[in-house]
């Protein structure tokens, strides 16, 4: 193992809450965004002998996987879930109790929203707003740091304009 | 972009903020899901972890499996000799043990492991007493709180003798234990069919089954604590089908997992809804005399607990089984006990409004002496008695070192 790479386990107590937001961003249910950040996880524990610390942070290469596994979500169920998203246009689900005392009832409408933005810019907010600096944004999205800036502040003006609307 | 608009855009900015950093996962996802991955270790390295076990337990003295046969023995040949109350006693995890559960007739000899001669462990360290301080380590060990009916007293107070002491031995036996290895907890996680997982902070190992997690620890210096193991479930475990109350119901469980006691005890059950806990408070047998409870820091008597919802097991934790090595000595007299128990409260000078207390009741016990690669067991003498300052009953308790002071340290 190399001497710069932390524990694997120290790297999960310090990353779940962070992916756990960023996947739940995403999706439309707590219960999927902890089958997703499992997965994450499950790939990341397999996948971490061959991570190398000096080719790139372990957040960026955590939030890589949690990427992925997100859009592999979105095409097994993604089609189904934006159309739910789409029509109903309101509030998420969550008819767990617990589910409703597990994230504060302000920030999960603004999250909501964050979730209705196009693919790209719903990525760049939940992945900058998850600690990721604008370069390991632009390396996810594959695209420049300026290119990940004006994405992301497109974004959030996209976003600043759907809460204005809504709350019209 | 005008001012205004840059504002508004700040504090969208901040929301998003507070947003990500307080959008988290359930309460106990984090362990649930680590557990998870660790299910999820390559079969080749759980065989490797399982095959070192095996290993291991060959190469060295085999304690757990032999407390394993001797439990196994004690459920073939019935689990309905158990009952709620009175001296309940296990099979001892050596040849020179010669504890019987015959009709009620008690024989007493060596705890288990190998019996040396008198002051065999040369000069040993005395016990001490922590009356007042909270135990920490209440969480992961027996605390029979039915054992402590006042609060406890830490000040100084004048202390009296009102009670009546009978010490009909003029020796008894002090136990040794070596202290516990890694290898030695992942023989125990092997004997219960678990995988090691991990050596988490403080524990000598993380072990795993498909319906439960162990975790095995080393002494714990203060307050002292022996060598423990604490079971939680990972999912629900099924309930325990068993005729009699909650302790056989407990017992039932422990067995099930080669970890009913050794050692003799007596049980006690404390249920509130339709939680229960099961303490299996600890005795060691002293000839000649009867049986001597082991007790804590504050002199309250502790052992095996298994808690329970229903007839279903939640939480069991409680010595780790080891092979225990014994060794007489001289203890003192009962005369000594009291004069030493009254001596041991000198401020009433200095403070000359310290309560007055009547010592009530002695009896030997056990308390646990850690002292480094080796920890002892050592007869004690422990005096409690009650009084009531503003209002409130306190109790005060003495705890007496019982083998001679002669053959002490200090």
């Amino acid at each position: 193992m190399l001497a710069d790479r932390p524990q694997f386990e120290d790297l999960y107590r310090a990353y779940l809450g962070r992916i756990y937001a960023y996947v739940r961003a995403q999706v439309s249910s707590s219960a999927d965004a902890e089958d997703i950040t499992a997965q994450v996880f499950m790939n990341a524990y397999q996948a971490y002998a061959r991570f190398e610390a000096r080719n790139t942070t372990p957040a960026a290469w955590l939030f890589r996987i949690a990427r992925n596994a997100t859009l592999d979500h979105f095409r097994a169920h993604g089609r189904r879930e934006r159309l739910r998203r789409t029509i109903e246009h309101q509030p998420m689900a969550e008819q767990d109790p617990s589910g409703l005392a597990e994230e504060r009832i302000q920030y999960r409408a603004l999250l909501e929203r964050v979730g209705r933005l196009p693919e790209r810019q719903r990525d760049a907010i939940s992945l900058r707003h998850s600690g990721l600096s604008f370069e390991e944004v632009g390396t996810l999205l594959k695209c420049s740091e300026d290119a990940a800036k004006m994405l992301y502040h497109r974004a959030v003006k996209g976003l600043r304009d759907a809460v204005e609307k809504e709350g019209a | 972009m005008n001012d205004s608009e840059d504002l508004e855009l700040q504090a969208l900015q901040r929301q998003l903020d507070d947003a990500f950093e307080t959008t988290r996962p359930r309460p106990g996802f984090d362990d649930e899901l680590w557990t998870r991955i660790q299910a999820h270790r390559l079969a080749s390295a759980r065989l490797r972890d399982a095959w070192m076990g095996l290993i291991q337990g060959i190469r060295e003295a085999p304690a757990v499996p032999m407390g394993a046969v001797a439990v196994l023995l004690v459920v073939a040949l019935g689990v309905g000799v158990v009952t709620l109350s009175g001296v309940h006693i296990g099979g001892g995890g050596g040849g020179a043990t010669s504890l019987s559960a015959g009709s009620g007739q008690q024989q007493y000899g060596p705890e288990a492991g190998r019996a040396g001669p008198p002051g065999a462990f040369g000069r040993l360290p005395s016990p001490v007493l922590n009356p007042g301080s909270p135990d920490k380590a209440a969480d992961s060990a027996a605390q029979p709180t039915f054992a402590a009916p006042g609060l406890p007293y830490p000040g100084p107070v004048t202390l009296t003798w009102t009670g009546k002491l009978d010490l009909n031995v003029t020796s008894a036996p002090v136990f040794r234990y070596a202290e516990p290895s890694t290898n030695t907890a992942d023989q125990f996680g092997a004997s219960l069919g678990a995988i090691l997982l991990s050596r988490p902070g403080g524990y000598l190992g993380s072990y795993e089954t498909s319906d439960f997690n162990v975790r095995v620890r080393g002494t714990i210096q203060s307050p002292a604590r022996e060598p423990s193991f604490i079971i939680l479930p990972i999912r629900a475990l099924a309930p325990i089908d068993a005729a009699g109350g909650s302790a056989d119901v407990a017992v039932v469980f422990l067995a099930q997992h080669s970890l009913a006691p050794t050692w003799p005890y007596t049980s006690e059950s404390t249920t509130s809804g339709d939680e229960t806990k099961v303490l299996l408070l600890r005795q060691f047998a002293v000839n000649g005399h009867g049986y001597a409870y082991l007790v804590n820091g504050n002199g309250e008597r502790y052992g095996l607990e298994v808690d329970l919802k229903g007839n279903t097991p939640t939480l069991a934790t409680g010595p780790l089984p080891l092979s225990l090595d014994t060794a007489n000595y001289s203890i003192i007299t009962a005369d000594e006990a009291v004069r030493s128990a009254l001596a041991s409260s000198p401020a009433v000078a200095a403070s000359p409004a310290a309560p007055s207390v009547a010592l009530t009741t002695a009896e030997l016990v056990y308390s646990l002496v850690v002292a480094g690669d080796h920890s002892f067991y050592e007869p004690a003498i422990l005096f409690s008695g009650s009084f009531v300052v503003d209002g409130k009953t306190y109790l005060k308790r003495v705890l007496v070192p019982a083998v001679d002071p002669a053959q002490r340290s200090s």
